[in-house]
C-alpha cells in the first residue's frame, strides 16, 4: 500500500525565499507523525502545498496514492488544521461544524452523531449553539481541531494542534489524537518536541526547507537500544556491570549512566540485570529512561 | 465524496445562511426595499407637483388625486404619438405604453441602481475570506470552481430576493398613493421587470466576484470593484456613440461586450429582444467572474 502522502523533492519559493527546497517526506498510513523545526523551517507551507492551498514551485506530491491534492478526489480523505485562519464570525459553532461535514460528503444520518462526539471530545458541547465571534482563542482551537477529524478522514494535517490550548485540554486533544493511530495517518507540526514524543510514532526534521532526517520515534531517540539511569548516593557500579554485561556501552557523568545495548538485549531483560547489580551495590535509582530525549537528538541533527 | 452540483448546493446555500446571521441581507433589503420605497414616493411627489403644475396652468384648480392626469394622459392619442416619434419605433413605444407608469418608474430605478448595489455588498464576500483565511477550512473539503459558482449563486439569489422585495414595496406605495393605480397589470410589469433586473445585475455580480477573487482585502476589492464598474459604464457609453459602420463596428462588438450594451433590449417584451439579450448577459455574468477565477484557481491561499 502507499504512502498516505508522500513529497519528493517538493519546492516552494516565496519570493526569493525557498520556503521549501527540495523537500522529501514519506508518511506511513496509520502513522502518528511528527514534523519538527525551526520557525519558518517550512512545516506549515508543507502542510499547506499537500492540501493544494499553495501552488508547488517544483517537485511530485502524492496523496493517499491519488497523486496531488484535486477536492474531487481527496475532499473527506484529507482534513487540515490550518495554523492562523478564522472560522465566519457570525457562524454558530454546530453550523460550521455541520457546513463541513456536508461539503465532505459525510452521510446525513452520521453528521449529527459525528458532530456531538467531537464537542464531547473537545469539551464544546455547551457552547454548541454559540456564534463563533463569542468563543475565546482557546475555544475557536478547540473547534478548528474538530473540524479536522470530521468524518473520517484517512490523512489529517495538524498544524500546531496544542498552541493555546490549556493543559486539560491539550491531554484531551493528546488522547483524541492516540486513538487514531492505526486508523487515520496524523501529521503533526509542532515546537513542543515534548507533545511530538509523547504521542508520535515517526518524526522527521525540516531545517530551511529540506528534510534533515526521518525515522520512527523509537530509532530517533534509541529508545530499543539506550537506557539511562539517574542515581544518588554510593558509587555507580561500573566495573560489575561492564564485567556482567560485556557488550554494553556505558557512559557515565557525576549522576547518571547511559547504556547503549544491542539487539541481543531487550531493555526489559537489561534493566533487570542492571537494576539487580546498581540496588546490591547500595546505589539510589531515581529515574530510568528509556532512549534519549528528542529535543537532545533533534538539536544534534541540525 | 459529494457530486459537484450537491457541492455546489451546499455553499450557495451556506451562503444565504451567512448573510442572514452576518445581517449582510438586512443592510441589502433596507437598502433595495427603502430605496425602492422612498424613491417610489418621490416619483408619486414628483407626479403630482406636474399634475398641479398642469391644472394650474390650465385654469383650473388642485383638487384632484396624484395620478388621476397621467393615467388620463397616459390614454391620449396625442401622448402616445409623441412618444412613438420621440423613440423612433412605433413597435417599441407600444411595448412600453403598454406598461403603467409606475411599473416603468420601477424598471429604471431597478435597472439603474441595481449593479451599484450589487458591486457595494457582492465585492468584499470572496477577499473577506481569504483574508480571515476561513477559505482554508473550505478549499481542502470542495474544488475550488464549486466554491466560486456556489458563491455566485447565493449572493444571486440574494439580489433577487432583494429586487423582488422592492418591487412589492414600490407596489405597496402606488397602491396607496396612486390613483388609477392598476394593481394587477402594475404588480405583473414590475415582476417582470424585476426579473430583468436581476438577469442585469448578474454580469455586474460576476464583476463584483471576479474582482473579490483576484484581490486580497475585502476593502481594495471593493474599490476594484467599483472601479470596474465605472469604466465599464464609460466603456459601454463610448462605444455606442462611436459604433458605426466600417472599422467603427469594433466599437459594436466592444458594446456587446459591456452589460449596458443590452440595456435596451431589457426595455422590450419580445422574446427576439429578450431572449438574446439574456443570453449574452448570462454569457457576459460567467465571462466576468471566470476571467478572476482564473487567477483564483491558481492563487496562494
Amino acid at each position: 500500500m502507499s504512502a498516505a502522502l508522500e513529497l519528493h523533492g517538493v519546492v516552494k519559493c516565496y519570493g526569493q525565499l525557498r520556503a521549501l527546497d527540495g523537500l522529501d517526506l514519506e508518511i506511513p498510513r496509520g502513522s502518528i507523525f511528527g514534523l519538527v523545526g525551526s520557525n519558518g523551517a517550512g512545516k506549515t507551507t508543507a502542510m499547506a502545498v499537500a492540501t493544494g492551498l499553495l501552488q508547488t514551485g517544483g517537485g511530485t506530491i502524492n496523496l493517499l496514492g491519488d497523486g496531488v491534492f484535486r477536492a474531487t478526489k481527496h475532499a473527506g480523505r484529507v482534513t487540515l488544521l490550518p495554523q492562523d485562519s478564522r472560522f465566519p464570525p457570525h457562524a454558530r459553532v454546530a453550523e460550521v461544524l455541520r457546513f463541513y461535514a456536508r461539503l465532505q460528503g459525510v452521510p446525513a444520518a452520521a453528521i449529527d452523531p459525528n458532530i456531538n462526539d467531537l464537542l464531547d471530545r473537545v469539551h464544546l458541547q455547551d457552547r454548541r449553539q454559540s456564534a463563533v465571534r463569542t468563543l475565546s482563542h482557546g475555544m475557536c482551537r478547540r473547534l478548528a481541531i474538530a473540524q479536522a477529524f470530521l468524518g473520517a478522514p484517512e490523512l489529517v494535517l495538524l498544524d500546531e494542534p496544542l498552541n493555546g490550548l490549556d493543559p486539560r485540554e491539550a491531554a484531551s486533544v493528546r488522547e483524541l489524537i492516540r486513538q487514531c493511530r492505526g486508523r487515520q495517518a496524523i501529521v503533526i507540526s509542532s515546537h513542543h518536541l515534548a507533545d511530538i514524543e509523547a504521542v508520535c510514532d515517526h518524526v522527521a526534521f525540516i531545517e530551511k526547507g529540506k528534510r534533515v532526517r526521518q525515522d520512527t520515534l523509537a530509532k530517533i531517540t534509541h529508545r530499543s537500544h539506550r537506557i539511562t539511569y539517574l542515581f544518588s548516593g554510593g558509587l555507580f557500579p561500573s566495573a560489575q556491570l561492564t564485567a556482567a554485561l560485556p557488550e554494553v556501552n556505558w557512559e557515565q557523568t557525576e549522576n547518571s549512566a547511559t547504556a547503549t545495548f544491542p539487539d541481543k538485549y531487550t531493555p526489559a531483560a537489561l534493566n533487570a540485570i542492571v537494576l539487580r547489580i546498581v540496588l546490591e551495590a547500595g546505589v539510589g535509582v531515581l529515574e530510568i529512561r528509556r532512549g534519549s530525549d528528542l529535543e537532545r537528538e533533534y538539536l544534534r541533527s541540525i | 465524496m459529494n457530486r459537484p452540483s450537491r457541492t455546489i448546493a451546499i455553499i450557495a446555500r451556506n451562503e444565504l445562511i451567512d448573510s442572514v446571521r452576518s445581517r449582510r441581507v438586512v443592510a441589502m433589503v433596507i437598502l433595495y426595499l427603502l430605496g425602492a420605497m422612498a424613491a417610489t414616493a418621490l416619483f408619486i411627489s414628483f407626479l403630482h407637483t406636474v399634475e398641479t403644475k398642469l391644472m394650474t396652468a390650465n385654469g383650473g384648480r388642485d383638487s384632484r388625486p396624484t395620478g388621476t392626469t397621467m393615467a388620463a394622459l397616459w390614454q391620449s392619442d396625442s401622448f402616445r404619438n409623441t412618444v412613438t416619434h420621440v423613440l423612433g419605433d412605433r413597435q417599441q413605444a407600444q411595448s412600453l405604453l403598454a406598461v403603467p407608469p409606475l411599473a416603468l418608474f420601477y424598471g429604471w430605478l431597478a435597472l439603474t441602481f441595481t449593479p451599484v448595489l450589487v458591486i457595494l455588498l457582492s465585492a468584499p464576500r470572496v477577499a473577506e475570506e481569504v483574508s480571515t483565511g476561513s477559505v482554508r477550512y473550505v478549499m481542502f473539503r470542495a474544488a475550488r470552481s464549486h466554491w466560486c459558482v456556489g458563491k455566485f449563486i447565493g449572493q444571486a439569489l440574494q439580489v433577487l430576493a432583494a429586487l423582488l422585495l422592492s418591487a412589492i414595496s414600490a407596489w405597496v406605495v402606488g397602491m396607496c398613493c396612486l390613483t388609477g393605480f392598476q394593481p394587477v397589470a402594475t404588480a405583473g410589469a414590475m415582476l417582470l421587470f424585476a426579473l430583468k433586473a436581476w438577469i442585469y445585475a448578474l454580469p455586474f455580480l460576476g464583476l463584483a466576484l471576479g474582482v473579490s477573487q483576484v484581490c486580497t482585502s475585502p476593502n481594495l476589492a471593493l474599490v476594484f470593484g467599483f472601479v470596474s464598474l465605472v469604466a465599464l459604464s464609460i466603456l459601454s457609453s463610448i462605444s455606442r456613440w462611436l459604433a458605426g459602420p466600417g472599422w467603427r463596428r469594433m466599437w459594436t462588438v466592444v458594446s456587446a461586450l459591456t452589460p449596458g450594451g443590452h440595456k435596451g433590449d431589457l426595455w422590450w417584451n419580445d422574446s427576439g429582444h429578450l431572449l438574446p439579450a439574456v443570453a449574452i448577459l448570462l454569457a457576459l455574468a460567467a465571462g466576468y467572474s471566470w476571467a478572476g477565477y482564473a487567477r483564483f484557481s491558481r492563487r496562494d491561499l
